[in-house]
């Protein structure tokens, strides 16, 4: 029994008072009070039924050693998971592709959604005529350059319930839109966590 | 019972690069992060590698803890989470239980630790615990009344000395003698 191992006691009941810090150093520099803090756990942790069925006396040191074998640090962001081994540029471009492929599904699911508009017939304009909302879209769209080249369309749909119908008049539509069904195929084909290509079709309402 | 100022010191060092803090963290908290990893998986060495993962995961992530909350409950959340993970990669439960993933950390029964698992470790901790109950059994009534309800009940000194109508510095006395007494019964079997 000594001064320290009263210390000692004090400091785990965290009555230490303004000698904490001191009395804490002490225990950090001395393995034997580190053991003998360990003891006076033991006590409450077998009086309250904590202690394990089975115990390691080598668990932290386990511990303190992979960290230093590890040399690791503790961190000031998030961890990140490593991904796996591999090429770094590939691993970049796997790392990428992902973020690629969600950008071409967003492209599908802009188009899909501006042809699955339903169609209002402006005033003057007869079959196939547009709302002009939608006309713009669509426009813009076709505007938008696509593999190396601005494809320009006329926009004339034929309505037919819900269903749109590009005329055979608009291949450049077509192309367009096959276009992004294709590479979005591709992505797809590859990347398991994609779903599926949306297929441009709509169902006729009236059937 | 509350040991966040103690704890919050021993963060703090952490934070400032001294591993030797984590350390004593380690051995304070290992039993109930051990305890806690043992409600969801029931082979012991596997429930030692997730508890030391948890550990090491904690380490890492030490400079992120603000001090919103008490050290050990951020500490249980890592521990159950590195558990809770283990099980769902490893798709299966702990063999004679059917409970759910999200309700072992809850479940109060059996440890799930395997009976056969360490002879030498399994007789080490009966042995421990007979020492210690042995020992509690010869205090004197007044050291065994303060050790019990520090220990036990959670009081603290304040509140012991208010019960047991004595000085603060009396029970932090009878406190540690009987620590002390308890201690000299405990070491030989851990030296």
């Amino acid at each position: 029994m000594t001064d320290q191992d009263e210390k000692l006691s004090f400091l785990l009941d965290d009555h230490a008072g303004e000698n904490a810090n001191a009395d804490l150093d002490e225990v950090m520099g001395d393995v034997n009070l580190q053991y003998r803090a360990r003891r006076y756990r033991m006590i409450g942790e077998v009086m309250r039924h904590e202690l394990p069925k089975a115990i390691d006396t080598n668990f932290h040191a386990s511990v303190m050693a992979q960290i230093r074998n590890q040399d690791l640090q503790p961190a000031t962001r998030p961890v990140v998971t490593e991904t796996g081994p591999g090429n770094s540029s590939i691993l970049s471009w796997i790392g990428l592709k992902p973020f690629a492929g969600l950008a071409v599904a967003a492209s599908v699911a802009i188009v899909t959604v501006a042809l699955w508009q339903p169609l209002k017939q402006e005033p003057g304009l007869g079959d196939g005529g547009l709302v002009s909302a939608d006309q713009q879209k669509i426009q813009q769209l076709a505007k938008q350059q696509i593999q190396g080249g601005v494809v320009t369309a006329s926009t004339r749909v034929q309505p037919l319930g819900m269903r749109w119908k590009v005329e055979r008049e608009m291949p450049e539509l077509q192309q367009k839109l096959n276009a992004y069904l294709v590479t979005h195929t591709e992505y797809s084909n590859s990347m398991q966590s994609l779903i599926p290509q949306a297929r441009v079709a709509g169902f006729d309402s009236q059937q | 019972m509350g040991t966040s100022l103690l704890d919050a010191e021993l963060v703090k060092r952490v934070q400032a690069g001294e591993t030797g803090a984590f350390d004593i963290l380690v051995q304070k908290y290992q039993h109930k992060v051990i305890n806690l990893v043992g409600r969801f998986v029931s082979d012991p060495a596997e429930c030692q590698d997730i508890a030391q993962d948890a550990f090491i995961k904690a380490y890492r992530a030490i400079g992120n803890f603000r001090g919103d909350s008490q050290f050990y409950t951020w500490l249980y959340r890592i521990a159950a989470n590195t558990a809770k993970n283990y099980l769902a990669s490893r798709a299966r439960k702990s063999p004679g239980y059917t409970i759910d993933v999200d309700d072992a950390e809850h479940f109060e029964g059996e440890s799930g630790l395997k009976e056969f698992a360490n002879p030498e470790s399994l007789l080490l901790t009966d042995e421990i615990r007979a020492t210690i109950f042995s020992a509690i059994e010869k205090l004197p009534d007044d050291l065994k009344s303060a050790i019990t309800l520090r220990e036990l009940d959670g009081l603290s000194y304040e509140e012991i000395a208010e019960v047991m109508d004595c000085p603060i510095g009396t029970v932090r006395s009878r406190i540690f003698r009987a620590r002390d007494v308890i201690d000299k019964e405990l070491r030989p079997l851990l030296e």
